[in-house]
């Protein structure tokens, strides 16, 4: 097999030694272990769970970057530091990743898999067969083998944060919204998930801004609940090892930017396809390239990306309107890029459809009895790019070849198709029928791709169609930062 | 299950709620001969409680009236897939009652008791045994662990996909999304509800509305004992199978269980103000995962997915509140579920013979609607809920 280098000529950092599936593998340190794999050309991370579709490092589906990584299931490679002597394994394989039994159930015809692991008659509950059944579909939803360490995991102590003002989001407009606060002599707490301030305007060219010095700045934190009526926030750091944070703010301001939703068209699940923001910090701070060829599609701001890209030293090979494209085609990972004509490629970043990260203005304004719908007003100030209003999602137009909406439940078009057929396009109900988006990212981004899919097909316009409730803390938070809350958030009394 | 048809100007029996409860009940009623059975549901199918529940059926408790209700739904449900012709998943696995205090030893000593005199299946496992049925518990923590071997899960969807299929397959009528206005009562009795303007006749109601029965109760005029209360529940990122059966910590009010789709799912009851909201809160999800981290430590680095609320109608000792009401003719209850997943199929068979027949089982009597006027509370100790003080 040809040697593939994904590494740019800007890089740098000390050279690290760590292991994938038992072999040797290089990374550079400062990267993430996602990262230094693709570096390696290594891009098939995961399988998807039914299927057993390859998925690897996309921004878009969390499911391509979770791997065991020093015995702990479920891992995000993307968000874990490259260290020496890492073992890296495989999940989703049986028995082992180098001779994968399971990889045989990609032969099965997708129809026959439909629905969730708890939806089949085929060994109905009541007969002798069922308890064997259930158990081989638990070992197959499983996916991941339980942790090995067997001994208490040390619960590290949760804070509680109060602020004059709270922004969330380390972006220029975030910084922008601090300072104007901290100029003001209010006491501001800014929380950003990156390890540093504003990786992706940096990684665009833009200068790092800076930060009034009165200004409490917490990294490395996802901020991914809202609680008591939009008055407590809660934030997890990506490093398990410490605290929850719950947070309180007399203002809050997200600056909490927006993300590329996949578009809508076969192939997007593939190996190879990226979202802008993760391929652009990729390339400019760790210097590896999505790809060998890469094509560039995006909602107006495709030339100045493919520009950036060029620059960092990534060999960009076409780019055109995001809605031009048909389809992405490859068995396991991108091959080539339908427009009217086909491209070969081995990558595709798409700039957009841009969307506002919805959770956390869900939950400061969800209220209902039945459904929870957004209904409260919340005095949250929306500032930068999670002000701009959502582009619409791109769907392919009705075709015999179907598009995975949820790539890693290996939920099909066809599959929903079939229930807006019967006149179910309740998007709870979809959820419920499919599982989803019931996977680690929790719906996002697959509920904007159900969504837009439904109303596409159906008629129904995308505003009545309610997306399921967008429920926390979407795996930002471990079993043991959420135990350590217990000490600093009291039950109403 | 296409597009339903308008509603219709009459029905032999209406019931309010869509849920579990609802739909048993009209199956049952279905499969005792009665027609035009009309189901009406102001949320979406599979929203309310019984989307949102733990799925454990729990066959046995430390009462004998809960005991014995309970043991007969457990059993339903072990036959309930071929009953209805659609898989409900129900998985045999086992109900393991942890108890951490010595205490809680002496209750499960008592439970034992309770299960023999009603005949009901369950042991007190030896630590060895135990370290066979939950290998991953930390054992040191145990004084004692109680084991029925009939109970186990079913999922919510499989069973409320499974009861609607059966029920429309007979010929029910069921609609989503609408919402019953107002009551109708003339001559004494129950005469129709209305949808908005329009109005549908019938002699016979059910409210089976879960966490808005109170709210239903109001709009028949009848008094209903309990409240509306939030309870909580969360889920983990999947994993290959590390725990077998269903589980109660008794001494933290949790219950939780390893899904068919790898994930654990559970919750701990803290002590709050009741809540009425579908928001989820804070202190639950901590009280679970302290729970978890320290009676199952494999799961301490386990990412949370996601935390939900679910409302249900809470009676004052928690039991259901099931049959005729006394205060109007016509009119029937089956409320205050807190374990309303487990019960229905029970549930929905008995209620339905005393709809059709007047007969009141004697599983079901102890549960009667008006038994805190008759100051006759039936005290179930066993239960992983508390009122608060």
């Amino acid at each position: 097999m040809r040697r593939v280098d994904l590494r740019l000529e800007h890089a740098s950092g000390e050279v690290v030694g760590f292991f994938w599936n038992d072999r040797p593998v290089q990374g550079r340190r400062g990267e993430s272990l996602a990262t230094a794999l693709l570096a390696n050309g290594i891009k098939v991370l995961a399988w998807t769970r039914k299927s057993h579709r390859p998925l690897g490092y996309s921004g878009n589906y969390l499911s391509g970057v979770l791997a065991r990584v020093d015995g702990v299931p479920n891992v995000r490679l993307d968000l874990f530091p490259v260290a020496a002597g890492v073992r890296v394994e495989m999940q989703n394989c049986w028995p082992s990743p180098a001779f994968d039994v399971l990889r045989l159930s990609r032969l099965i015809p997708s129809g026959w898999i439909q629905g969730g692991f708890e939806h089949t008659n085929l060994v109905p509950s009541g007969t002798a067969l069922f308890q064997r059944w259930e158990a081989i579909l638990a070992f197959l939803a499983g996916s991941a083998r339980p942790a090995t360490h067997t001994g208490e995991v040390a619960v590290p102590p949760a804070r509680r944060l109060s602020a004059g003002r709270l922004v969330i989001g380390g972006g220029p407009a975030g910084c922008a919204a601090a300072n104007e606060a901290a100029a003001q002599g209010l006491d501001v707490v800014l929380v950003t998930r990156g390890h540093d301030l504003a990786r992706y305007a940096r990684a665009a060219g833009l200068a790092r801004p800076v930060l009034d010095e009165r200004v409490t700045l917490v990294t490395g934190v996802e901020v991914f609940g809202a609680y008591r009526e939009g008055a407590l926030l809660l934030g997890a750091p990506h490093d398990p090892s410490l605290g929850a944070l719950a947070l309180e703010a007399e203002e809050i301001v997200l600056a909490t930017g927006r993300r590329a939703c996949p578009p809508v068209v076969p192939g997007m699940w593939l190996p190879g396809v990226m979202e802008a923001r993760t391929a652009l910090i990729m390339a400019s701070e760790q210097a590896v390239a999505p790809g060998e060829r890469v094509v560039v599609v995006g909602n107006g701001d495709q030339e100045a990306l493919a520009r950036r890209l060029r620059q960092l030293g990534v060999k960009v090979v076409a780019v055109r309107p995001l809605g031009d494209l048909r389809r992405v085609a490859g068995r396991n990972r991108v091959k080539a890029a339908y427009f009217a004509e086909r491209i070969a490629c081995d990558a595709l970043v798409h700039s957009g459809p841009w969307l506002t990260e919805a959770s956390l203005t869900f939950q400061g304004r969800a209220e209902g009895l039945l459904q929870l719908h957004e209904q409260r007003p919340c005095d949250w100030q929306l500032v930068g790019a999670a002000a701009e209003p959502d582009q619409p999602v791109p769907v392919a137009a009705p075709a015999s070849r179907h598009t995975l909406l949820c790539p890693c439940f290996d939920v099909s078009s066809h599959e929903v198709q079939a229930l807006v057929e019967q006149g179910i396009t309740d998007l709870e109900v979809i959820k419920r029928l499919t599982s989803c988006g019931m996977g680690p990212c929790q719906g996002q981004p697959c509920w904007d791709s159900l969504r837009a899919w439904v109303s596409a097909r159906s008629g129904i316009a995308l505003e009545l169609l309610a997306r399921p409730t967008l429920r926390p803390p979407r795996r930002a938070l471990s079993v043991a930062q959420a135990a350590g809350l217990a000490d600093v958030v009291e039950p109403l009394k | 299950m296409s597009m339903p048809n308008p509603l219709p100007a009459k029905a032999s029996i209406i019931i309010v709620g869509a849920g579990i409860q609802g739909l048993s009940l009209a199956f049952n009623l279905a499969e005792l001969g009665v027609r035009d059975i009309l189901v009406l549901d102001a949320g979406y199918w599979q929203g309310g409680a019984s989307g949102r529940n733990g799925t454990l059926i729990r066959g046995a408790f430390s009462s004998p009236e809960w005991t014995r209700f309970f043991a007969h739904s457990c059993e339903l449900w072990q036959g309930l897939s071929r009953r209805l012709g659609e898989n409900v998943m129900y998985s045999r696995r086992g109900y393991t009652m942890v108890g951490e205090r010595s205490a809680t030893a002496g209750l499960l000593d008592r439970t034992l008791a309770v299960h023999k005199e009603c005949g009901i299946h369950s042991h007190l496992l030896t630590p060895g045994r135990l370290r066979e049925v939950l290998p991953a518990l930390a054992h040191e923590r145990v004084s004692a662990a109680l084991h029925l071997p009939d109970s186990g899960v079913a999922p919510h969807h499989a069973a409320m996909h499974a009861y609607r299929r059966a029920c429309e397959a007979r010929g029910v009528s069921i609609h989503y999304r609408t919402c019953v206005t107002a009551i109708d009562q003339s001559a004494g009795r129950v005469s129709g509800v209305r949808v908005g303007d329009q109005r549908i006749a019938s002699d016979t109601l059910v409210l089976a509305g879960g966490a808005q029965s109170n709210a239903l109760a109001q709009m028949a005029g009848v008094p209903l004992d309990g409240y509306p209360m939030r309870l909580e529940a969360m889920a983990l990122e999947p994993t290959r199978p590390l725990i077998g059966p269903a589980v109660a910590l008794l001494d933290r009010l949790c219950y939780m269980h390893q899904t068919a789709r790898g994930e654990v799912v559970g919750g701990a009851e803290v002590a709050e103000r009741p809540q009425h909201t579908l928001n989820a809160d804070v202190p639950v999800m901590a009280a679970t995962a302290r729970a978890y981290v320290e009676m199952f430590p494999q799961l301490g680095h386990a990412r949370i997915l996601r935390q939900w609320a679910g409302l249900v109608h809470i009676s004052k000792d928690f039991g259901p509140l099931l049959g005729a009401h006394h205060a109007l003719p016509g009119l029937f209850v089956s409320a205050g579920w807190c374990y309303g997943h487990a019960g229905a199929p029970a549930a929905g068979e008995l209620l339905a013979k005393a709809i059709v027949s007047g007969q009141v089982d004697e599983r079901m009597r102890p549960f009667a609607v008006d038994r805190f006027e008759l100051n006759r509370p039936v005290v179930e100790p066993g239960i992983v809920l508390s009122h608060f003080e």
